[in-house]
């Protein structure tokens, strides 16, 4: 006898959680240059997580958020360490620990997340700067920042309503 | 993802992951930042991070083909005037090549008679290795690369590698598949040129912007708005004569250079695979053993040796 759908384990969502996040990182670390005077490119990695941890904080535990942020170091040839660090402080303190129904509107939502990758953004910067021994460009990092603000209510707004038209996932 | 492990656990006010485990990753992570320095990278950092480039390098490829084709489009009114526009410049630029082609084919007459007349050997010309850029991270901490040749292509470190127009950088890790190019804006890029009409030398130093510095460069060193310059190779590790950019002084009267690798994006590039002259250090000569009774003089023979170290010593200088 099947199990009640509320009750089986959402093997089929966490392969997504995991799609999803690979192909972040694939399309951050990609060729993209939107125009030729400006490397535009939000922080999609870090939506992602943001996103997941927000409708499914158990899939995102410490490690998940770790390999992302060293994989993210590794394809984009900077140190290692630097955004597993970012990533793993930002969304430690930031975090959803339970869900509840503030967590489905958006205006909180996008102030979590201003204030996620301020963290992430400020940490990164001061340990780049330590790593390279001289002070990080700001100009790329806020371009990066707010290109992810901006785009952060589009991707959110496709991952909630895509999550509540579906019963079992909510 | 986690779904039922022991390092978390559900209570009445949510979810709580281990602790320990927090705590150690962040441990982790930090040394990583202490010790993965891009100037004094250890050897087992470096091959790891070769593989994993290796690994990723389809997947990029993969990811990249349909941007590449996106990128591309364009509004296409825009791409219209776009190409008006280059193709009267290239137009021009195919008259003046004309007559550079001309002189290039003389001069590279006049030259083989002087190599045969002087008995130089000429160096080797490798073939030029042709890559897709896979990966494009522009962050704030580093300016790089990730192209689809490596080791088994022929890539070795520290290969200069161009676009259509100019210098773009050069390779700093080699995996078997892939390899990252540092580029000359990076952060830690140091590259000797020269301006090619006075050779007044400097060093290229990276520092994230569009526009890297020219250092170390004379007070009184003969340098002018718009010269051409090129590598030096006075580092032996790049060689001579690569095409980097023109000179240009920035607001605070520092000299800048004006990227040619700017005028297209860097997508496709080449790997120019150049044998470094190693120094007295890393290949000394062998002396022959002097013998015990040879006259010293002027009619006295100069040893073989010493014969074919000069020989090979003017052979390389001159190229």
């Amino acid at each position: 006898m099947r199990a009640p759908i509320e009750r089986r384990p959402p093997y089929g969502l966490a392969i997504w959680c995991a799609v999803t996040l690979l192909l972040a990182l694939l399309v951050y670390a990609t060729p993209a240059r939107l125009t030729r005077s400006t490397d535009l490119m939000p922080l999609l990695p870090l939506i992602t997580l943001f996103i997941w941890s927000t409708i499914r904080p158990y899939f995102i535990p410490p490690i998940v958020i770790f390999i992302v942020g060293l994989l993210q170091d590794l394809l984009t040839g900077g140190p290692m360490g630097i955004w597993a660090f970012a990533y793993l402080l930002s969304l430690t303190i930031m975090r959803v620990r339970k869900e509840d129904a503030t967590t489905r509107d958006m205006g909180p939502l996008w102030f979590r997340f201003v204030a996620t990758i301020a963290i992430a953004v400020v940490f990164a910067w001061i340990a780049g700067s330590l790593a390279n021994s001289s002070p990080a460009p700001i100009q790329p990092m806020a371009i990066e920042a707010a290109a992810s603000i901006l785009m952060f209510p589009l991707i959110a707004l496709i991952s909630v309503r895509k999550r509540s038209s579906r019963g079992a996932f909510g | 993802m986690a779904l039922r492990r022991p390092g978390r656990r559900e209570q009445d006010d949510g979810v709580r992951f281990s602790r320990t485990l927090t705590l150690t990753l962040f441990i982790i992570a930090a040394l990583l930042i202490a010790f993965d320095r891009p100037d004094a990278r250890p050897g087992a950092f470096i091959a790891f991070r070769s593989a994993v480039s290796d690994t990723a390098a389809p997947l990029l490829d993969l990811t990249a083909r349909p941007l590449r084709g996106i990128g591309n489009i364009g509004p296409y009114w825009q791409r219209q005037h776009e190409l008006a526009v280059e193709n009267a410049e290239l137009q021009e630029q195919l008259t003046e090549t004309r007559y550079w082609r001309d002189l290039a084919l003389r001069l590279r007459d006049e030259r083989d008679i002087y190599r045969e007349a002087l008995n130089l050997t000429p160096a080797s010309e490798q073939e030029r290795i042709g890559a897709w850029v896979l990966a494009d991270p522009t962050g704030p901490f580093v300016r790089s690369r990730l192209v689809g040749a490596g080791a088994v292509r022929g890539v070795g470190e520290g290969d200069p590698v161009l676009n259509v127009y100019g210098l773009v950088g050069h390779v700093v890790e080699v995996g078997q598949r892939s390899s990252r190019v540092l580029l000359l804006t990076d952060l830690n890029s140091r590259v000797p040129v020269m301006a090619d009409r006075s050779n007044a030398r400097a060093v290229l130093t990276g520092d994230n912007t569009n526009f890297p510095r020219l250092d170390y460069l004379g007070r009184d060193a003969d340098l002018q708005e718009g010269d051409r310059i090129v590598t030096s190779g006075d580092d032996g590790i790049l060689p001579r004569g690569l095409p980097v950019g023109t000179a240009a002084l920035d607001r605070n009267g520092r000299w800048r250079v004006r990227l040619f690798s700017d005028n297209a994006p860097v997508d496709f590039v080449w790997v120019l695979p150049y044998d470094r002259l190693p120094t007295p250090e890393e290949a000394p000569a062998s002396l022959p053993e002097a013998p015990d009774a040879e006259p010293v003089g002027v009619n006295a023979e100069p040893a073989a040796a010493t014969d074919d170290t000069g020989t090979i010593a003017i052979a390389e200088d001159g190229e």
